[in-house]
Order: structure tokens, then C-alpha cells, then sequence
């Protein structure tokens, strides 16, 4: 039943303000894409405008081979799952299930079944005759997606629907979906500013950033080979840190960057000729850092925080000219705030970005 | 930070604050006493003072005279049709306004929406001889229709149902549209719902404005089959002082009263919340 989207050239304004500009996105049958990106990127607003609920100013939308945005919502075939749930608050949990079948004159006994069949996969059948009220967040939510479920959808909009769970509830929400998934096979698109759940419950993530796609690609593409310094810098907890270069040498395996108040680094990165260096960074995460001897290469670092995490040891600190780099060790670290250590780069980690903020990464993997 | 404790226990607990409110209950209640015990007295022992009201004997006699005049059920039911027709008008009149100016796009909305709240500041004494004019026009005088009819538009339901209206998260008519609702099906079965609690309010005021209505019947119900039970009790009057029949006057104005009090008996928490504007969850 469900089915490939297909975004052609989509652009929406609003009088003089553009919100999305030209976006272009293939969704394969069967996808779970989750649309990333800070508030006011324009991700809601294109989800909004595959159910219908937004005007398109320039562009189409096809679900499978059926062109849908001149249809309205009800006709397009897409269920949505709101931020807010938007539940009846008057109809018990059966009814609001039901109601979209009613609209389109399903038989009762269809509806029984369709209902029956949702509320046991989501494990809400013994609260069919309870209303909105009576029913947790968490409750509320799974209400939610079986209203979506049963009318055997397309495609599933699901738009920022965990954002009002409580932390653990969030991780639980999130790891059923992910099986929901699975186990009905049909297409998703989840809206979320949140990385965490992008980068696990996605088969692709779609960056957005002032009204275009800054990348597509899959969860470790994205993380691993960001597209620009903006997605390096939104993707990944904590942050990569940036540290401006002033001086690039080509060196056999790459090029050897002069990084601001740290000396040398030396990087397996390979440049193009026409690399624009004004404003360049060169941008290590922190995993790709390692705290080694005094007596091995590598940036002094003077320690300001120590976050413990458990499993490792996040240490936020400056380098001789101030320049901020996170650096991480293992959960047993030693180190404390004030003591100044020595951090090694892993040459094939380092992301070089130009002053146009364009990425270049070492071909080999890490 | 002091709070103020407004409870119940607290207020009648403070001896100052529970004499106040003792005082002014008894101010208010006195009439009601006055009228209900006027009614249980004979009016022939009533012409020698209405001081008798504080003795014995009391009698049922009046409440029989009301059961025995034809006239007076005559204008009970009156009274019912034109509250009854006038609250079931304002409400599905008001609502469907309400949800077009709070949820539909058209041209002028706004202006629209302000042209009718400009109908809160007009007076009805403004409008009177001119509506008074079109009624006689339409020979609507002396008929149901022409007693329910002027109040139909009103400009606070409107406004109360649009506001009620626009709180409503869209998010709940977005996802009716997703489920295929019409837009009628959306307003009547999805949004309508849920503005019951504002239905009440505005129902319950129209119904109580209407029972309580004397101006615009008494210009338009001329015929004594037609009056409602505000100008049928107020017809009775025997003569100016009031010196005569004072006991069935009261037995009637009693009797007059008897729906608006079921009506607060039943919906006294709405008429609450109404008052109070929302102020308490």
C-alpha cells in the first residue's frame, strides 16, 4: 500500500518571504526519511505541504505516480502524526480512530477490524473507550499514530510527535517506532530538530538549512562525510570543533594545515586547486582526538570542563590562542580542569572546510 | 510571598468576611422572601397592610387562581417559545459565525468582524422606532416570530463564539481535513463539540435575557394572547398602587420566576465559569 514520494522543484513564499527554495527530494517506497534541521529551516512547512495543508507556490508532489498537491489532504493518501497528537478531545479512543473511515464510508465491520487490529499492535486496546483526557502523553501518542495506522496510508507525516514526551518515554517512543516501521514496511517521513532522532531512527536524513537541502544521505554519511560546516557542525553531540588554519602545505598523503595558536596538524585530506583558504577551519570531532604523552606530537590543551559520561570522558578546552577544541579520553580519565594536556588528531578524522564553508575529507576511512 | 486564601472554609472562617457576606445575602434574599411570602397570603387580608405577611394563616389560594386563569399559561408558554426559539437561533447563528470569522478566509473578514461588534455599543433604544417601522412593515407584530426575531443577531455570541472558536488548536481541524471531513463535517462534528462549554454560557444568558425581556414585548405583543409572561403579569396589575390583588401578583411573579431558577439550578456551575470569565479551572 505505500508508496515513493517525489518532490519536483518545490519553492513556497509568503508575499516577498521565501521559505523553501526549489527543493528537490525522492523518497523510495518503503523509506523511513527524517527531515533535520534548526527552527525556521522550512522542514515543517514542507511536510505540511505534502499532506496538503500548505499552499505550494511553484513545484509538484507525487506519491507514487499520482501527482497529489492539487488534491486536498483527505484525498492525498498521507496520515499525520501532529507535534500536539490533535486528538478529539471529545471521542473516546475508538472513536477517534474511526472517524477518517467514517469519512470515507469504510463498512462498520472494516472499521471494527481496522481499529481492533491498530490498537493491539500499539497495545492501547484497553483503552478504545477511554477519551484524550483520561490518557497519558505517552497514551495519547500511540492514539495518535493508530489513527494514522489504520487508514492504511501511503505514507506516514510524522511532525516533531516526540517532543512532548518526557526523556525516557522519548527513547521508548522512538525505539517502537523504529519497529513499527519495520513491521508495516511503509514510507515515513518524521520532522525533527532533534539529532538523536534523526540519526536512529532514519534510513536517510534531509538536512535543511535557510529554505534549501544542504545534504541527503544516509545517518553515518551525514556524520561521517558532512557536506559543509554547517551540517558538520549541526550533526554530532558535542559539536566539532573548529580551529581556523593559517597556513596549508601539500604534503605525498595530503595536506598539512598550520592551525591557529597549535601548530601542525597533519591530515590525509587532499585539496582541490581552486580551494578558497580565507576563513578556512579545519574541523575535528572529538572522538577523533586522542590525550597522549608530552613527549608525542600533538596540541597542548588547557582543560576549562570535564564531562563524565560513563563510557568516556568529554574535555572542553582551549588551545594556546584561545581557540576552543573538545577532546575525549576514556571514562577512567585522570584528567581535571586547569591541568593543560597533550591531544593527538587522528590524520584521516579532520574535515578541512573552505571559506565557502564546502567540505573536504580524507578518502581513506577512519 | 503571602497568598490571599480564597476557600470557602477560609472565608466563613473570618468572622468579619462572614457577616459581611451575611448582611448582603440578607439584602439580596429579602425581596425574594417578601414576593414569596406576599404570594402565600390572602389578598383580602393583605388590603389591610402587608404587614400581615409576617402572620398566620398562609394559603395556596393564588397559586389555584394562577392554575384556574387560562391567560396566564397562555403567556407561560409565550415566554418558553420566544426564549426557547431566541436561544436556539443566537446559538446556531452565533457558532456559525463565530467559526467563520475564527476559522474561514473571505474577503472583508476583519472589517466584517468589527462591523459587528460595533453592535455592542448600539443600544436597543437606538434602534426601536426603526425596527418597531419594519415589523409593522412585515405585519410581524403579534407573532412569535416577530418576539424571537430582533434578538437573533447578537453581537456578543458572535464575538464569545469566535474567540471560543479561534482558541481551538487548528492543529484539530488540520487533522479532521487529513481524516476527509468536510468543512461542515468539521465544524459540526469535530469543532461544534467543543465549544459546549461556551454554548452553555451564551445559552443560558440568551435564555435568561429573553425570559427576562420587557421592552421589545411589550412594543411588538399588543393582543393579551400574544403577551409573554413579563407583560401579562405586568397587565394584571389591578391598579396603579397596587393596593388590590397584591398576593396573586406575587403568586404570578413567583411563578414567572420558576424557569430561570431550574434553568441556574441546573447549569449553575456554567453560569459560574461564564461569570467568572474563565478566571477559575
Amino acid at each position: 500500500m505505500s508508496a515513493s514520494i517525489s518532490i519536483k522543484n518545490i519553492t513556497k513564499r509568503y508575499d516577498s518571504v521565501t521559505v523553501l527554495d526549489d527543493i528537490n527530494l525522492h523518497i523510495e517506497d518503503g523509506e523511513f526519511v527524517v527531515f533535520l534541521g534548526p527552527s525556521g529551516c522550512g522542514k515543517s512547512t514542507l511536510l505540511r505541504m505534502i499532506a496538503g495543508l500548505e499552499s505550494i507556490t511553484e513545484g509538484s508532489i507525487e506519491i507514487g505516480d499520482k501527482r497529489i498537491d492539487t488534491l486536498p489532504s483527505g484525498q492525498r493518501g498521507v496520515a499525520m502524526v501532529f507535534q500536539s497528537y490533535a486528538l478529539y478531545p471529545h471521542m473516546t479512543t475508538r472513536q477517534n480512530m474511526s472517524f477518517g473511515l467514517e469519512n470515507v464510508n469504510v463498512a462498520q465491520d472494516e472499521i471494527d477490524r481496522r481499529v481492533n487490529d491498530a490498537a493491539k499492535i500499539l497495545e492501547i486496546d484497553h483503552l478504545l473507550d477511554r477519551k484524550p483526557g483520561r490518557l497519558s502523553g505517552g497514551q495519547r501518542q500511540r492514539v495518535a499514530i493508530g489513527r494514522a495506522i489504520v487508514k492504511e496510508p501511503k505514507a506516514f507525516l510524522f511532525d516533531e510527535p516526540l517532543s512532548n514526551l518526557d526523556a525516557a518515554l522519548r527513547g521508548r517512543t522512538r525505539l517502537e517506532l523504529a519497529q513499527l516501521h519495520q513491521r508495516l514496511g511503509s514510507t515515513m517521513i518524521f520532522v525533527t530538530h532533534d539529532q538523536v532522532e534523526a540519526m536512529t531512527l532514519a534510513d536517510r536524513i534531509v538536512i535543511m538549512h535557510k529554505q534549501k537541502i544542504e545534504q541527503i544521505g544516509t545517518p553515518m554519511e551525514i556524520y561521517q562525510h558532512p557536506v559543509s560546516r554547517f551540517v558538520a557542525e549541526f550533526v554530532g553531540s558535542p559539536p566539532m570543533s573548529m580551529l581556523p588554519i593559517n597556513h596549508i602545505e601539500n604534503t605525498v598523503d595530503g595536506v598539512t594545515v598550520e592551525v591557529s595558536g597549535a601548530g601542525k596538524v597533519v591530515t590525509a585530506i587532499t585539496l582541490p586547486q581552486d580551494f578558497n583558504a580565507k576563513d578556512a577551519v579545519i574541523g575535528i570531532r572529538a572522538e577523533d582526538t586522542a590525550i597522549v604523552s608530552p613527549q608525542e606530537e600533538g596540541l597542548d590543551l588547557t582543560i576549562k570542563v570535564v564531562e563524565r559520561l560513563g563510557d568516556r570522558t568529554l574535555l572542553y578546552g582551549t588551545l594556546v590562542d584561545g581557540t576552543e577544541l573538545i577532546a575525549e579520553d576514556t571514562g577512567r580519565s585522570k584528567v581535571k580542569a586547569g591541568e593543560t594536556v597533550r591531544v593527538s588528531i587522528s590524520p584521516h578524522a579532520a574535515h578541512i572546510f573552505d571559506g565557502n564553508g564546502l567540505a573536504h575529507h580524507s578518502q581513506r576511512e577512519v | 510571598m503571602k497568598t490571599m486564601n480564597y476557600s470557602p472554609e477560609h472565608l466563613t472562617s473570618n468572622r468579619h468576611l462572614f457577616w459581611i457576606a451575611a448582611v448582603l445575602g440578607v439584602i439580596m434574599m429579602a425581596p425574594v422572601a417578601w414576593i414569596i411570602g406576599l404570594s402565600l397570603k390572602d389578598n383580602a387580608e393583605l388590603l389591610k397592610g402587608t404587614e400581615a405577611v409576617f402572620a398566620m394563616p398562609y394559603t395556596l389560594v393564588n397559586y389555584a387562581n394562577i392554575l384556574e386563569s387560562s391567560s396566564v399559561f397562555g403567556w407561560f408558554i409565550n415566554s418558553m417559545i420566544v426564549a426557547i426559539g431566541q436561544t436556539i437561533g443566537v446559538l446556531l447563528l452565533s457558532s456559525l459565525a463565530g467559526y467563520a470569522f475564527a476559522r474561514l478566509e473571505f474577503p472583508f473578514r476583519k472589517t466584517l468582524f468589527i462591523i459587528v461588534l460595533f453592535g455592542l455599543a448600539v443600544p436597543e433604544q437606538a434602534v426601536i422606532i426603526a425596527r418597531h417601522q419594519m415589523f409593522n412593515w412585515f405585519d410581524l407584530h403579534n407573532t412569535h416570530i416577530g418576539l424571537i426575531l430582533p434578538n437573533l443577531s447578537s453581537a456578543f455570541g458572535v464575538f464569545l463564539m469566535t474567540q471560543f472558536f479561534r482558541a481551538i488548536p487548528k492543529e484539530i481541524d488540520e487533522a479532521a481535513m487529513l481524516d476527509n471531513a468536510s468543512t461542515f463535517r468539521i465544524f459540526w462534528k469535530v469543532l461544534l463539540p467543543l465549544t459546549l462549554p461556551a454554548q452553555a454560557t451564551l445559552g443560558i444568558f440568551t435564555f435568561l435575557q429573553a425570559w427576562n425581556d420587557y421592552w421589545w414585548p411589550l412594543i411588538s405583543a399588543t393582543k393579551a394572547d400574544m403577551y409573554t409572561l413579563t407583560i401579562g403579569i405586568a397587565s394584571s396589575q389591578t391598579n396603579f398602587a397596587q393596593s388590590e390583588g397584591l398576593g396573586f401578583l406575587g403568586a404570578q411573579a413567583v411563578f414567572a420566576s420558576l424557569p430561570v431558577v431550574i434553568v441556574y439550578i441546573f447549569f449553575q456551575r456554567h453560569i459560574v465559569t461564564a461569570v467568572s470569565g474563565g478566571a477559575v479551572k
